[in-house]
């Protein structure tokens, strides 16, 4: 599921010269590390939502700790799927 | 009246067939190097050529306070939005927030760390008039140098046109460095009390590039409330 997540990411963030490769999965999504903002966040829940039917609730959940990298966001997926 | 210094300008103007070094031509994908790769992705190629043209006339690292004017941004984001809605379909939040009228403008504060007073101008019936008498403004506060860009798009059909004259076959983009003093083209700007028809924005942002272009030394340009003449002096 990493590296669905990783081609997810770089569809819906139109991230330009970067390939599954590149994304550590271990690696901040935000900031340092891929450098994605908040906008991006909004964007790849959205992505998310639509793709695995998963919503992630900002005032629910601990979302700083699922977004903060490729491994977290997937581990997340993967336990609310069952 | 108000007299005001054209230091330098640039433009980018599809289906102007003058040669002139200041006249740009663009490819799509050309972004100034300056730009952080994270905010390319977010740049159409209006906004791509804003840049470029805005590019040519900052000259480095110095950054001046901007008036930004245009008739309708890019106004085909919030059509596509829309029929994005009333096809059931969710928003992208990207989408969403580049659809504002001042998306450009934030995103070239971003792009040049440009920390200076930046307006937006939506001018209506106006014309381009307003964008220099924000930016006259800004000098007799005490600014050295004011960029004005003005930039338009043909709208989309689904727009109706008449019984308006806003709308041009060409996109258009035009940077103008201006100043009270120093070297370039010294400019006269006054208001009269004439009445014209000469069009919105898209329009009239053309017949201001033409004269840049052309000998004619004065330029008027004006709706039926009320016309301004720009002089070469």
């Amino acid at each position: 599921m990493e590296n669905e997540l990783k081609q997810l990411i770089i569809d819906a963030l139109d991230l330009e010269d970067i390939s599954v490769a590149d994304i550590d999965s271990h690696a901040p999504l935000f900031n340092e590390g891929l450098g994605l903002d908040s906008i991006d966040a909004l964007e790849l829940g959205l992505a998310i939502r639509k793709k695995y039917n998963v919503k992630i609730e900002a005032e629910k959940e601990d979302v700083v700790k699922i977004f903060s990298s490729v491994s977290t966001l997937a581990d997340y997926i993967k336990s609310v799927q069952g | 009246m108000s007299d005001f210094i054209l230091c330098q300008w640039s433009a980018w103007a599809p289906g102007f067939s003058a040669r002139d070094d200041r006249l740009m031509e663009l490819g799509n994908s050309v972004v100034p190097e300056c730009v952080p790769k994270m905010l390319r992705r977010r740049l159409t190629p209006l906004a791509r050529a804003v840049f470029n043209v805005a590019d040519q006339c900052i000259n480095g690292e110095k950054t001046f306070p901007v008036v930004f004017s245009s008739a309708h941004g890019e106004i085909c984001k919030s059509l596509t939005m829309l029929q994005t809605i009333q096809a059931g379909h969710e928003l992208s939040p990207t989408a969403f927030s580049l659809s504002v009228h001042n998306a450009i403008a934030g995103l070239f504060s971003i792009a040049y760390r440009n920390t200076q007073e930046i307006t937006v101008i939506a001018p209506g019936q106006e014309g381009i008039a307003p964008a220099f008498i924000e930016a006259l403004g800004m000098l007799h506060e005490g600014a050295d140098e004011v960029l004005i860009i003005l930039y338009d798009e043909p709208i989309a059909d689904f727009y109706p046109i008449s019984p308006f004259n806003l709308n041009s076959p060409n996109p258009c983009v035009l940077a103008l460095r201006i100043a009270l003093v120093g070297d370039g083209l010294p400019l006269q700007f006054d208001r009269c009390t004439q009445s014209r028809e000469d069009g919105e924005h898209p329009v009239q942002l053309q017949l201001f590039l033409k004269f840049l272009l052309a000998k004619e030394r004065s330029l008027s340009l004006g709706n039926q409330e009320h016309s301004w003449i720009w002089h070469k002096k």
